[in-house]
Parts: structure tokens; sequence; C-alpha cells
């Protein structure tokens, strides 16, 4: 786990049962400061727990807390501290982004200068320029998605809750939101958990990963844990691929062959050796090389072996 | 050469916010103030200000005729308690017109989980929007009763000025405001649509006035002299009148007078109560 002191927020048993539904079954998890990805089928809880988290909906049992605030009295103390984009629309549209972002600002407590001048300096940041003095009827989904993330992020909260935020997204559009988030997390210094129902498009931003099911925890783990000991790297030569891999299995090294390709595992405890190895053998042998790349174990398939390793009731 | 930069743009970054951050109580003061300012079509289209405007211009006109004839004739025209009898359609279509513009557009598009994410609670939003439209309801009322007053004023009529009456009227006014708003947010607020939202306040108002006016005839005219006033106390208008001649001692606007004035006070506290537990009854649920 990445936490520092204070985890951002930790759950102990959490269930919601609604009528028709349990949204959350026994549900102990935490995370740390940074960019946490809360991953989920449509269905799976997230929300429920979003809302758990800002003090919004009494869970049925169990407890959780932000910042080290417990969500059951401390509701308005955390609302204070957190931010939160919806998943839904959520803004009128005969008002300009400034004049709701501004107006969100004062409704978080800024004075009305204040709140001007964070306004502009967080639609800014979000990458909305002239537009933002237009009425928000006419924007597009990627300016809606900006506008939503900067009034959650406009009174400069330490944690915010993004719920979906690359939903209804084109691929460019989502790579920008990603990017954005990525940078709220590490640039702004304030700590996300976003949401998703897609976990490859989460392992690119996450520092850690949750993963929720039917309401209850999968698994949850730090993105380097896994992505660490997946390493590998992919050597292609133009001839003499047999040769290359005899030498490398004689230093020591762990060498697949798939089709063309080589692919050889990274040292865990030493990633160095394994890339030296490779270009001296590459060398010794008076090979061509055609291909040299890293590649990175995708986490989606790690949940993928999980998931089937230990069945869900 | 080239002359030496002067100035130089920095990109700083993302800067954090050390600010005061302040209470609840001034973000339900801010929301309140927006909404208010919303009434009047302030900070909005160009369209959206031309009803309220309309209304308010229509208000006043009766204040003018009032002081021109003092002026002129020496003779006073309108009472101050009767005021808002006199122009209740007027007052009626205001309610209509501006309440949903308050409550359904955060409904419909889904604001409210916004608000309710942040330090304010639901009481606090209904608390604020309530105030809005009461103050609004009230400057509506208070302002031409005020101009005409200080008209009195300045035309010096003969005799002494009607000072309580002008009092009693301003605190009907409130009466009014109170009542009007809690009503006009508690119908509005149960559909997101806001047409829906005006045809319902209407409807409500040409209701109550049309039932009461026509009980009150066939109690007339089936010799129930002393139940005819009850049915009065169905309009809103001549309920707040009926309050506002108990606890100011204002002449009533209508020609025989209204039932014991506790019964009138308490039918009117019974009334706002009700709409104030409907519109938190309705914002516990849209919050959930």
């Amino acid at each position: 786990m990445t936490a520092s002191a204070t985890p951002c927020f930790a759950t102990e048993g959490l269930t919601k049962r609604f009528p028709r539904v349990t949204a959350l079954d026994d549900l102990t998890v935490a995370a740390g400061t940074g960019v946490t990805g809360l991953v989920g089928a449509n269905g799976a809880g997230k929300s429920t727990l979003i809302k758990i988290l800002l003090g919004l909906l009494p869970p049925t049992s169990g407890r959780a807390s932000v910042l080290g605030l417990d969500t059951a009295g401390q509701g308005p103390e955390i609302r204070r501290a957190v931010g939160y984009m919806p998943e839904h629309d959520c803004l009128p549209p005969d008002m300009s982004a400034t004049e709701f972002v501004v107006h969100m600002a004062q409704m978080s407590g800024l004075p009305r200068t204040a709140a001007r001048e964070r306004a502009a300096d967080t639609l800014r940041h979000v990458g909305l320029d002239e537009e933002r003095y237009r009425p928000m009827g006419g924007y597009s989904t990627g300016m809606r998605q900006r506008v939503k993330l900067a009034q959650a992020l406009v009174h400069d909260p330490k944690l915010v809750f993004l719920d979906e935020p690359t939903n209804g997204l084109d691929p460019q559009g989502r790579d920008e939101m990603l990017a954005l988030i990525r940078r709220v997390g590490t640039e702004f210094g304030i700590s996300v958990l976003v949401t998703s129902h897609l976990l490859g498009e989460l392992e690119r931003v996450c520092d850690h990963v949750i993963v929720i099911d039917g309401g209850r925890l999968l698994r949850s783990s730090a993105i380097r844990e896994f992505t660490r000991a997946e390493q590998t790297i992919a050597v292609e030569v133009e001839e003499g691929q047999q040769r290359l891999a005899e030498r490398l299995t004689a230093g020591g090294e762990t060498v697949a062959a798939q089709g063309r390709l080589l692919t050889v595992q990274v040292s865990a405890d030493d990633p160095g050796r394994t890339y030296d190895a490779v270009r001296d053998a590459v060398c010794d042998l008076g090979l061509s090389l055609l291909r040299l790349e890293q590649r990175r174990g995708r986490i989606e398939d790690i949940f993928k072996e999980s998931t089937a390793k230990e069945p869900v009731a | 050469m080239t002359p030496e930069p002067t100035a130089v743009i920095h990109d700083i970054g993302y800067r954090h916010y050390d600010g005061v951050r302040l209470g609840r109580g001034r973000a339900t003061l801010a929301l309140g103030v927006q909404s208010l300012r919303g009434v009047f079509g302030l900070g909005r289209t160009i369209r959206a200000k031309i009803m309220p405007l309309l209304l308010v211009a229509i208000m006043l006109m009766p204040t003018v005729v009032s002081i021109g004839v003092m002026a002129l004739a020496k003779q006073r025209v309108m009472p101050y308690p009767g005021y808002a009898v006199f122009m209740q359609a007027v007052i009626a279509i205001f309610l209509a017109a501006q309440s949903p513009y308050l409550v359904a557009p955060d409904l419909r598009f889904r604001v409210l989980p916004l608000y309710l994410s942040r330090p304010l609670t639901v009481t606090d939003y209904v608390l604020a929007k309530l105030t809005a439209l009461a103050v609004a309801l009230f400057g509506l009322l208070a302002v031409p009763l005020t101009i005409q007053f200080v008209g009195e004023l300045l035309v010096d009529l003969p005799g002494p000025p009607h000072t309580a009456d002008y009092l009693g009227a301003l605190g009907g006014a409130v009466l009014y405001a109170v009542l009007l708003s809690t009503v006009g947010i508690a119908l509005a607020s149960f559909t997101p649509r806001r047409g829906l939202g005006v045809a319902s306040v209407i409807a409500f108002y040409m209701f109550t006035a049309a039932v009461s006016g026509l009980f009150y005839a066939v109690l007339r005219m089936s010799g129930h002299d002393s139940a005819a006033p009850w049915a009065l106390l169905l309009n809103p208008f001549f309920l707040v009148d009926s309050v506002q001649s108990a606890l100011f001692g204002t002449a009533p606007s209508t020609g025989d007078g209204y039932p014991p004035g506790i019964a009138s006070c308490l039918i009117l506290l019974a009334v706002i109560a009700l709409a104030v537990t409907g519109v938190l009854l309705r914002y516990r649920k849209a919050a959930s």
C-alpha cells in the first residue's frame, strides 16, 4: 500500500443494502495519497461507495473515514475538504462556465473575489479558454467534463472523487482527461479517487487500483507491485534467434520465444543486468537487431487471472 | 542589439488556495443572494429579465396613479392594507413565473448533488431558496407601498398621515411573502420542468380563488351568512388579509369581515407548516 500516515480514505466492513440490492458487501479497503483507481462493472457499487465517503448516505453497517474524518459524524468537515465530480450531467445550460464555477466556489465557502480568481485559474488548468464565457448548453461532451472537473477542484480540495470522468468521451478526449487526472494527482498535489469500468485506462494514471465486483473487494494493490514483476523486454533479430536465446539462457536469463520475438524476463532485483546482457549478446554474436522494446504486463490480464483463480460468490 | 526584456511571463503552475474559507452560513447567504438576483432576472439573459421587470412595473402603476390623484384631487384613492388583495392576480403571476425558476433547473439539470457534496445541507438549500423568494415578494409589495406613503407625506393631504395603515400593510406584506413563497416553492419543486411548475402554481391560485368565490356566493344565497366568510379563507390572499386585520387592526378588504382572527392565524400557520414540510420531504427524497 502507498499509504502515508493517514490514509485518504479507509473502510471497514462497509455494507450498504437497499431494499432490493446489496450495493456494498463487507468492504474493507484503504487508499493512500496519489491517484487511486476504483474499478468495477456498472452496478458494482462504485457510486454508492463515493456517496458514503461523502457522508451523504449512511451505511447499513461498518464504518468509513475520509482524510481521517469519520463519515458518520463529520460529513460537513469531509465535504469541506473534498471535491466531487458526479457521473451524470450537472450543468445548467443557460449559465456560462465562469459564472457556474464561481458560484460553486462560493458554495464551498470561498469569498466572492477569491471565488472569481480560483474559477479563472481552475478553468485555465482544465483547458477551457474563451468558450468559458459562453452558455454551457452549447458545449461538447469534452468541454462539459472539463467544467465538471473544474467545479470539483475550484476550492482546492485535498482529495477529489471523480465518478467516471471519461464517460462519453472519444479516444482523444479520453487521453486528454486521463492526462489531466494524472496532473491533478502529481502537479496539483491533490489526491484522486477515480472510478471507471475500464481497467485498461486507469492503469495509465493510477498509483493504486481497487477492483470491486458486486460490492465486494476483488483486489487492491499498488500498480508498481505487479507491473514490476511482469516487466519483460521483447527482442527481435533478423537471424540467429536460436543462438541468442541459448546465449541468454546460459547467462541466467529467463527467455521465451513467441514467433519471431524473444521475450526476456527483466530481473526484478537488478533490471540493468538484463538489458546489459541482451545488448552484449547481440553485439558479441554480431546479429542485426530489428526491435528492442519494453513490455509491461497489462494489469487487466493479471486481474483476469486473479478473478479466474478466486471465484466470487 | 535588442533591448533587454522588462517583463517576463512565468508559468507558475498550479497554486494552492490558502485564503479564508467561510462557513455554511455564508455559503447559504451567497446562494440566497444569487437566487434573489435571479428572481428579478439580474445576472440572467435579457429574456429572463422581461417578465419580472414587466410585473414590477405593473405593480408600481397603481402607486403612480394614486400619488397623481392625491396631488391633483387631494383625495386618497387606494388604502394601503387592501393593496395586495387589489393586485392579487399580478402577484400570483409573479409567483407562478418566478418560483419554478428557483427550484426546477437544479432538479432538472441535476445540480443539486453538487450543492450537497459541499458543506451545505438540504435544509440550508431550501432555506436559501425560500428566503430569496420571500424577500422578492416582500419587496414587490413593500416598494410600491413605501413609494405611495412617501408620496402621501410629500403631497401633505389634509388630516394626519395614515402611518398605522401603512405599517399594518407592511406587516401584511411579510405574511404574504412567507405564505406565498412557501406555497410557491412547494408546488414548483414537485416537478423538474419549469413550464409545469408555472402551470401548477397559477392553477393553484385560480382554483383556490374560484372555489373560494363560488362557496362564498352559494353560502350567501342559501342563507348561511355566518358560514360564508369562512369560504373566503380558501383564497390565500383573503386568508392573509384576515390575519393582517386581526394582527394589525387594518380594515378588511371585503365588505362583511372575516371569521375570528385566531382561526385565520391558525390556518395560516398550518398552511405554512404544511408547505415547508412538503418542501423538506421532497428534497430529502431528491437528495438520496
